[in-house]
């Protein structure tokens, strides 16, 4: 269930796009671990969170924030646009010791940095080695990077396509088309900022 | 899915919403049933104004493709949500991950091709050749005939799915063995995968994988996911 490895893009446009889970251990911590998950996305909430959610509701795209909160269950989602509100989130939940687990998805060394301010180490990382097999199969780069948001592959590239071509004949702005493929993603993981940044240089090419 | 032709108006709404691109117009519209791999994207999206747009569960083996493609299908094997296992997110708490070990992933069909079974038993029987252990609990394991051989049951091999993850660990010396034969089967297939890596701390913060990975000149990206310790181990279980 590795939906926040493989986001693509660069340096730049990555910049602005934090991930966060909070999950437990099935089996082993998930003894009254509802209030723990909900009081991890109120310290969310607090820091404008670009979208956040759970598998077993839907993102703040489809229901209120304190409808996604009272759904909680099992593991819950995020996502930041920088990493000063990372770093803001994990001292805050370093001091909440809730005893859930906490990812953060990001470039390394922001997030690195972002451990260090919140007095936090690093126990596991996972790396992406790319994409590999018959790549000439997959969309242009540029859809690719709004796509990969979706860990599980919910927003098509045709609709991507078919959202650019709306913002070139001005039939919608880069975040009002941001917004029509995030609900798309269940889990509240894609990040619309950044999307509508992307849509935007898209439909200027 | 599929769509009541009798209802369907034509109206050519749903067809870029398909992230297998398996929805066309014929008069209609109508889904490639080979293609669709039942993620439910057509329906949840609430986008047909006729409302005619159908799931209907389907029998085994074709009932793999929902509780693959649909993150919000529960396997009832493992109980969670989606196509993978909690991995190293929870790592600090399972210690499934020690040092001194690589957890690998190979996402067949991520992103946004989708993949047949036939290509995901390609990778994991060239994975059990090399002594792999297969992550138990992980769903693609659960179709596996032996874990030993890692050949998964033939009647499931021409399934399509949105994603399928093989997941295993093998001590990090098997690395470069393992990333070759990876690479051969790579050629095989006719999808895509993404291949990740899994590698617990040392003591000084660093990652011997990193180096290993250098080493054998395998870039990675320059973004990942990143377990940051807040998960209260167990007495003496955590690593």
């Amino acid at each position: 269930m590795t939906h926040t490895l493989h986001r693509r893009g660069t340096a730049e446009s990555l910049s602005e796009d934090y991930p966060m889970l909070c999950l437990t251990a099935m089996g082993i911590n998930d003894d009254g671990h509802i209030p723990k998950l909900q009081e991890f996305l109120r310290i969310a909430l607090r820091h404008d969170p670009k979208n956040m959610g759970s598998i077993t509701k839907g993102s703040m795209f489809h229901y209120k924030p304190e409808e996604v909160i009272a759904a909680a269950r099992g593991i819950v989602h995020a996502v930041f646009d920088n990493p000063q509100a990372v770093t803001e989130v994990l001292k805050e939940l370093k001091e909440a010791d809730l005893g859930m687990s906490v990812v953060v998805s990001g470039i390394f060394e922001p997030v690195e940095e972002c451990c260090k301010k919140a007095g936090l180490k690093r126990h596991t990382v996972n790396f992406s080695l790319g994409i590999w097999g018959k790549t000439e199969k997959l969309p242009p780069d540029d859809i690719l990077e709004v796509t990969t948001m979706c860990g599980h592959g919910l927003v098509s590239a045709n609709l991507v396509n078919s959202v650019v071509e709306e913002i070139k004949s001005g039939a919608r702005t880069p975040e009002d088309a941001a917004k029509e493929l995030t609900p798309h993603c269940a889990c509240g993981i894609f990040n619309p900022a950044r999307a509508a940044k992307l849509l935007a240089a898209m439909a200027k090419t | 899915m599929r769509i009541d032709e009798e209802q369907c108006i034509a109206c050519e709404l749903c067809v870029p919403y398909c992230p297998m691109g398996a929805i066309r117009m014929d008069n209609v519209a109508v889904i490639d049933q080979d293609e669709c791999v039942d993620c439910g994207v057509c329906l949840r999206t609430g986008v047909c104004p006729v409302d005619c747009i159908i799931f209907e569960p389907a029998p085994w083996p074709r009932s793999l493709r929902a509780v693959f493609s649909d993150p919000t299908t529960e396997h009832k094997e493992t109980g969670i949500a989606g196509r993978g296992t909690e991995e190293m997110k929870t790592n600090e708490v399972t210690g499934r991950f020690k040092r001194g070990w690589v957890g690998m992933g190979l996402e067949f069909g991520r992103p946004g091709t989708g993949t047949r079974f036939r290509d995901v038993d390609k990778a994991s029987q060239a994975l059990a050749k090399l002594g792999v252990q297969f992550e138990p609990k992980n769903p693609v394991t659960f179709l596996m005939e032996d874990v030993k051989t890692g050949k998964i049951k033939e009647e499931v091999l021409d399934e399509k799915v949105l994603s399928a993850i093989i997941e295993c660990i093998f001590p990090i010396e098997k690395l470069e063995d393992i990333l070759t034969a990876v690479k051969e089967v790579s050629k095989e297939v006719d999808t895509v995968f993404s291949v990740e890596c899994i590698n617990r701390a040392e003591p000084d913060g660093s990652f011997p994988l990193e180096k290993v990975l250098a080493d054998l000149g395998i870039p990675h990206y320059i973004n990942g996911k990143q377990n940051v310790g807040l998960g209260r181990p167990l007495a003496g279980g955590g690593n």
